[in-house]
C-alpha cells in the first residue's frame, strides 16, 4: 500500500472522529453560554444613581451576598480583597472591590460589572468558580446597579493583588473553559421567580455554595440542589436545606436563626456563623421570613441511610462523660436551656451523616456570632484540653446515637485525625 | 432622725440595694456567657493552676484586654484557639468581655515557685533593664511604662507581676518574630527586637519572681506619662 493510500485510509477513520468530537465540543460550548461570556464590555466608570436610598439598598445587598466576607483579608481594609482560600488545587486570593483604578474596579463600567457578576468572566480572564457567578446570574439589573453604586461609594484602597498559588492545569485560566463546558450550565430561573425568598437564597445569598451536594471537580449539579454535604476543604458539614431538615424550626424560628444566629432549635457555628456575622444579620423581617419560607418549602431529599444501632461496646462510657461535662448546659435529655444553650436533640451535628461538626465543636468549642438580636451570645468551652480523644469519641458517639438516632462508632484515632483548627 | 428622714434613707438604701443587686446579677450572668473563656482562664479569670501557660485575665486593664481580643480577631495576635472564638465577635461584645474581666479582683500570687532560681549576675542584668533600661540602646525600663511596682497602667498597659517566666519569654519571642503585634507604633516589638535572647530569659525569670501578694491593681489612667508612643496604648488611653 502506498503511503498516500495509507494516509487516506487513516483520514477516512480520523475525520469523522474529529468531526464528532468537534460537534460534541460545540454543543458543550454552547451549553456553557457560547461566546457571549467571553465578550467582556468595558468603557470607563458609569454614572449611576447614587442617592441615599440606592446606596442603602446596595449596601444591604452587598451584606446579604457577604461580599466583604470573602473580599477582605483578616484585619484588612473592607472590600480590598487578598483573603486567601484553600482549595484542592491550591490557594486563590480574593480581589479588590474598592473603586481604586489600578487595583480595584475604579474604571469598570456598570455593564462590565454586571457581565462579570453574571458570567464569571472579567477583563482578567475566566474566573474560578469560588466566585458564585452561577448564583449572581439571577440578580436583577436594578440590584446589580445598586451594588455597583454602593461599591463605587467606598473609599478607594490601593493594593497589590497576591498571586494565586494553583497547580497546573488549574493555574491556566483558559482551562476553566473546559470546566465550564463540562460542568457549568447558566440558570437564571431564580431571577424569573416571583418568590422573594428563592431570589435571595439562590441569587445574592448563594446558599448552594455550601448547602448543595457537589459533583466532581467542585461542580454543582442541579440534582444536588440543597442536598447538603461536606463543605469542600473546610472540614465542616453543611446540612440539606429542605422541608424535612428544617421541620424542627418554625418559619419564625428559622427567620430568627438567619438574623440572630441562635434559636432554641440551633445555634450558628463555623462558616454559618461567619455568613450571619458578615451579612445575614441585617436581613429585614420580611426578607428573613421570605427566605425561611422558601427554604422550608424545598422538597425533602431522601434521608441519609440510617443503620441499625449496634450495642455500645466502648471502653469509655460516653453517657458518663455526657453527664459529667455536657448535661449542665445541654440537659440530661439533650433538650438544652431555652435562651441559652441549644437543644442537641435532632440538631444537625447529631443527625448529620458526617460527625465532623460534632467532633470539632467538642474539640474547640464555639461562640455564636454577635448580632443585634443576640449581642452577648453564650459560648461552648473547648474540651480538647480536658478530655482524651477516646472520651471525645465516646461522648460524640453517645450523643449522636441518643439525640440524633445515628449509628456512630468513632474511635480515638478518628477524633485525632480531625484535630487542628482551620481558620482559612 | 425623724420618720421622714428614716423613710428617705430606707428608700435610698432600697434603690442602692436594687441597683447593686441588678449589677451583681448582670455580672453573674456574663460569667455564664463566658464558659468558653473559663475553660482555660479559670471561673473568675484567675488562670489555671498547673497549666501556667494559660494567663490570668482578672484585674488586667480593660483597654489591654480589648486590644488582645481584637488582635486575635484581626490577625495581630496568633493563637488559633483564641481566633476561633472571637472571629465573629464585634467590638461592643469584646469591650464588654474585657470590662468584665478587668473588674474582677486581680490575681494575688506569691512569686512563681516553678521559675528557676537566678544567679546574682542574671538578677543584676534583669534588674538593671527592668528598673533603668539601657539608654545607650534606646531601651526604656520595664517600670517606665508598666509602673514602678510593675502593676501596669490603666487602661492599656498590663501588669508584669504574677506572670510565669515561660509566658513572658514566649511573648517577647513572639514580638521579635512578628507573630504577636500591636497597633503601630508597636513599641513592644521595638523593645523585644532590641533585647538579646539571654536578656529575655533573665527578664522573664526575674519578673516571675516578682510577687503580687496584695492584688495591686494597675495605676489609674494618666498617673504617669509613657516614654514613647505605643499604638495599642494610644488607641485606648483616655486623656483626663
Amino acid at each position: 500500500m502506498s503511503v498516500r493510500r495509507r494516509l487516506g485510509l487513516i483520514g477516512l477513520i480520523l475525520l469523522p472522529l474529529l468531526l464528532a468530537l468537534g460537534a460534541v465540543g460545540a454543543v458543550l460550548f454552547a451549553r456553557q453560554g457560547g461566546f457571549a461570556p467571553y465578550n467582556v464590555p468595558n468603557g470607563g466608570a458609569s454614572d449611576v444613581p447614587h442617592d441615599a436610598a440606592t446606596l442603602q439598598r446596595g449596601e444591604y445587598l452587598a451584606r446579604l451576598g457577604n461580599c466583604a466576607t470573602c473580599h477582605t483579608a483578616r484585619g484588612g481594609k473592607p472590600f480590598a480583597g487578598a483573603r486567601g482560600f484553600v482549595t484542592g488545587y491550591g490557594w486563590i486570593y480574593s480581589t479588590n472591590l474598592t473603586p481604586d483604578v489600578a487595583s480595584g474596579i475604579g474604571d469598570w463600567s456598570l455593564p462590565e460589572f454586571a457581565h462579570v457578576l453574571r458570567n464569571g468572566v472579567s477583563r482578567h480572564g475566566v474566573l474560578y468558580p469560588v466566585f458564585p457567578y452561577a448564583h449572581f446570574a439571577a440578580l436583577t439589573d436594578d440590584d446589580i446597579a445598586a451594588i455597583y453604586a454602593y461599591l463605587r461609594s467606598l473609599p478607594p484602597v490601593a493594593t497589590s493583588q497576591p498571586q494565586n498559588l494553583l497547580e497546573w492545569p488549574a493555574s491556566w485560566r483558559p482551562a476553566l473553559i473546559g470546566w465550564r463546558m463540562l460542568y457549568y450550565r447558566p440558570d437564571t430561573s431564580a431571577a424569573a421567580s416571583s418568590d422573594r425568598g428563592r431570589y435571595l437564597a439562590d441569587g445574592i445569598g448563594h446558599c448552594a455554595m455550601c448547602h448543595s451536594r457537589r459533583g466532581e471537580y467542585g461542580s454543582l449539579p442541579a440534582e444536588g440542589y440543597f442536598a447538603g454535604g461536606p463543605i469542600p476543604w473546610l472540614r465542616w458539614y453543611a446540612p440539606p436545606l429542605d422541608s424535612a431538615q428544617l421541620a424542627r424550626y418554625s418559619e419564625a424560628q428559622l427567620a430568627q436563626y438567619l438574623r440572630a444566629g441562635q434559636t432554641d432549635a440551633g445555634a450558628a457555628y463555623g462558616p454559618m456563623a461567619e455568613v450571619i456575622y458578615g451579612g445575614l444579620h441585617v436581613l429585614t423581617d420580611a426578607d428573613a421570613t421570605a427566605m425561611a419560607r422558601w427554604l422550608k418549602s424545598v422538597p425533602a431529599h431522601a434521608p441519609a441511610a440510617t443503620q441499625p444501632l449496634p450495642a455500645m461496646t466502648e471502653a469509655v462510657d460516653g453517657a458518663a462523660v455526657y453527664r459529667r461535662v455536657c448535661a449542665d448546659c445541654h440537659a440530661d435529655d439533650g433538650g438544652g436551656q431555652s435562651g441559652r444553650y441549644p437543644a442537641l436533640r435532632d440538631a444537625v451535628a447529631m443527625t448529620a451523616p458526617d460527625a465532623i461538626n460534632a467532633v470539632r465543636l467538642v474539640l474547640y468549642g464555639g461562640l455564636p456570632p454577635t448580632t443585634a438580636a443576640n449581642p452577648q451570645p453564650y459560648s461552648m468551652p473547648p474540651f480538647v484540653y480536658r478530655l482524651s480523644a477516646a472520651e471525645i469519641a465516646a461522648v460524640v458517639n453517645y450523643t449522636r446515637r441518643e439525640f440524633g438516632r445515628r449509628s456512630s462508632a468513632l474511635t480515638a484515632a478518628d477524633v485525632e485525625a480531625d484535630e487542628g483548627i482551620v481558620l482559612e | 432622725m425623724n420618720v421622714r428622714g428614716r423613710a428617705r434613707r430606707f428608700a435610698l438604701g432600697s434603690v442602692l440595694a436594687l441597683a447593686f443587686g441588678a449589677g451583681a446579677g448582670a455580672a453573674e450572668d456574663l460569667g455564664e456567657h463566658l464558659r468558653a473563656c473559663a475553660a482555660c482562664h479559670g471561673e473568675h479569670g484567675e488562670g489555671v493552676r498547673g497549666a501556667e501557660y494559660f494567663p490570668h485575665l482578672a484585674g488586667k486593664p480593660a483597654g489591654y484586654l480589648f486590644e488582645q481580643l481584637q488582635g486575635f480577631r484581626d490577625g495581630r495576635r496568633a493563637n488559633r484557639q483564641m481566633t476561633w472564638f472571637v472571629e465573629f465577635a464585634n467590638d461592643a461584645w469584646l469591650h464588654t468581655i474585657a470590662d468584665y474581666y478587668a473588674a474582677l479582683p486581680p490575681r494575688t500570687r506569691a512569686a512563681d515557685t516553678s521559675a528557676p532560681p537566678q544567679n546574682a549576675a542574671q538578677r543584676a542584668l534583669a534588674e538593671k533593664l527592668g528598673r533603668d533600661g539601657d539608654p545607650a540602646r534606646d531601651l526604656p525600663a520595664c517600670s517606665a511604662c508598666h509602673g514602678t511596682n510593675l502593676a501596669g497602667l490603666a487602661p492599656g498597659v498590663p501588669a508584669l507581676v504574677a506572670l510565669p517566666a515561660d509566658y513572658i519569654a514566649a511573648q517577647l519571642g513572639s514580638w521579635r518574630a512578628g507573630t504577636r503585634q500591636s497597633k503601630a507604633p508597636d513599641c513592644m516589638q521595638q523593645i523585644a527586637r532590641a533585647l538579646k535572647p539571654d536578656e529575655i530569659q533573665a527578664i522573664g525569670d526575674w519578673l516571675s519572681h516578682q510577687a503580687n501578694a496584695d492584688g495591686v491593681r494597675p495605676a489609674p489612667a494618666g498617673s504617669f506619662a509613657l516614654p514613647r508612643p505605643c499604638g495599642a496604648v494610644a488607641a485606648t488611653q483616655v486623656t483626663p
